[in-house]
């Protein structure tokens, strides 16, 4: 009974909740858009949580399942880069910085493929990957203030996305520089490490949804 | 060992959370600096709202000044001359033939002095539109109207005939201005001598009209609402970043000078 309820705890993780729900607002809400921002999100939020449930049942077998998330990585850098790229295209021409992102990243990447066996979890990838991504998002903010027009932030789906992915990568900072350090169990199989990650995970599907919705009302407005 | 990473995740847990302050403080500043800007853009928005509901005033009187010298004209001029030919043309006797010429002669040359006259009316009509030939053309069109009424000696330096830029709505107010003062200057001043200046000197645009007539308190006449359109004027001026003195006192006359950063 008890292995039971731990399997489905498992399987029914919060992450993979918010990741289901996030999925599916996604499908319904900025799927049908006319840009390729809207497709690229939701099959990124398919491949997190089909990723995430992969994993969980590798864990339940005692299957080593870190390999996973470094074939996941690729997903969600060249997704959020992606994202990025989106936002940042209404002031600037991003491509200059937004490559130089990706080239540093992926030397990253191929630094840790040379150097580590791929079980193990790519973590300098992970830190490079989430200052680059903080940077980013900051330099968003920066170009909105200095933009001459004003935009309703309470109703800007760039400005919550991009607020979620600062929330995830800043938030997760002080998690990549110190893992390894902690591994004290908080309830049951979840670590410190992984209580953040869920409340970090809940935030920027949060701020996604939230992100959804408000395209969902800009597009139902130019109708 | 167990206790050292109990405290690293507890400084990992806390120091997170003060990572997520940081976004959240962030957003808080964003969101003030939003509202900030959005006040300011709505301040401006009113602002060029109320600049156009002027002009659109300013057109209006520019159009209401012109229908009013057209009626002038038309009853003191054409319609006397017309009313003169009728008059003359029936007291024709066509049994003397001698006479009789020389009164149809008479309403022939009148005839014709009425269509001179409309013909004039008819670029008085076109008078507000002479403002999209340049700001020039408009103050002479104003002067020639003035010099027909042939009551004042006319002193017009106008170097702005052959000025080659324009700036639409400012020589919609500086047309506007101009007729206010010869409005002024007909109804109130008495005057004989009337100067009018009129140049651009580093990108300014300078107006002056000065005459000899009675002149008048202007602090007295400023507080007075119905200060002959003074203060629509002084508004007006400030639209448009433009700065106006004038100088009277009574039994003096008045001098009026205006500079307007041009175009």
């Amino acid at each position: 009974m008890q292995r039971g309820s731990f399997i489905t705890m498992r399987y029914l993780s919060p992450i993979f909740i918010a990741e289901v729900i996030c999925f599916i607002a996604a499908l319904n809400m900025i799927w049908k858009d006319k840009n390729a921002f809207g497709k690229v999100i939701t099959c990124y939020l398919a491949v997190a949580f089909i990723t995430e449930e992969a994993a969980a049942y590798l864990a339940i077998r005692g299957i080593h399942n870190l390999w996973l998330f470094n074939i996941y990585l690729v997903f969600e850098i060249s997704t959020i880069l992606y994202g990025l790229y989106h936002c940042l295209k209404k002031y600037i021409n991003p491509k200059p910085i937004i490559l130089i992102g990706l080239g540093i990243i992926s030397l990253t990447y191929i630094f840790f493929l040379i150097t580590q066996p791929f079980s193990n979890l790519n973590t300098v990838t992970i830190t490079v990957m989430s200052v680059i991504f903080t940077l980013f998002c900051l330099y968003y903010y920066y170009l909105l203030l200095k933009d001459e027009n004003f935009i309703e932030i309470h109703s800007h789906p760039e400005f919550w996305w991009i607020t979620g992915v600062l929330f995830y990568y800043f938030g997760s900072t002080m998690s990549n520089l110190f893992d390894g350090l902690f591994s004290v169990k908080l309830i049951g199989f979840a670590t410190v490490k992984y209580c953040i990650y869920i409340v970090l995970n809940l935030i920027l599907y949060g701020c996604w949804l939230y992100s959804f919705i408000c395209r969902m009302k800009q597009r139902e407005l130019h109708f | 060992m167990q206790n050292e990473t109990t405290r690293i995740a507890f400084l990992v847990a806390i120091a997170t959370l003060i990572f997520l302050l940081v976004p959240v403080f962030l957003i808080l500043y964003i969101r003030s600096y939003n509202r900030h800007k959005k006040n300011h853009f709505l301040e401006k928005q009113n602002m060029q709202q109320k600049f156009e509901s002027e002009i659109l005033q300013t057109r209006i009187e520019v159009q209401d000044q012109t229908m009013q010298s057209i009626a002038a004209e038309l009853h003191d001029n054409v319609g006397q001359l017309l009313s003169l030919t009728t008059l003359t043309l029936n007291s024709v006797n066509l049994n003397d033939g001698e006479k009789a010429k020389k009164k149809i002669d008479n309403s022939l040359a009148l005839v014709n002095k009425s269509i001179k006259e409309l013909r004039e009316l008819a670029k008085l009509l076109h008078g507000e539109q002479l403002v999209e030939n340049g700001i020039g053309h408009a103050i002479d069109q104003e002067i020639n109207w003035l010099s027909k009424a042939g009551k004042y000696e006319l002193e017009v330096n106008n170097q702005l005939i052959d000025l080659q830029i324009t700036s639409p709505d400012k020589d919609l107010i500086i047309l506007r201005l101009l007729q206010e003062i010869i409005n002024n200057i007909i109804k109130h001043a008495h005057a004989k001598h009337i100067q009018i200046n009129a140049y651009l000197d580093k990108n300014v645009l300078h107006l002056k009209v000065a005459e000899d007539g009675i002149g008048f308190d202007p602090v007295e006449m400023k507080g007075k609402k119905t200060g002959m359109g003074l203060n629509s004027i002084y508004k007006r001026m400030e639209m448009i970043n433009g700065k106006l003195v004038l100088n009277s006192a009574p039994e003096e006359g008045t001098s009026l000078t205006i500079e307007i950063p041009y175009p």
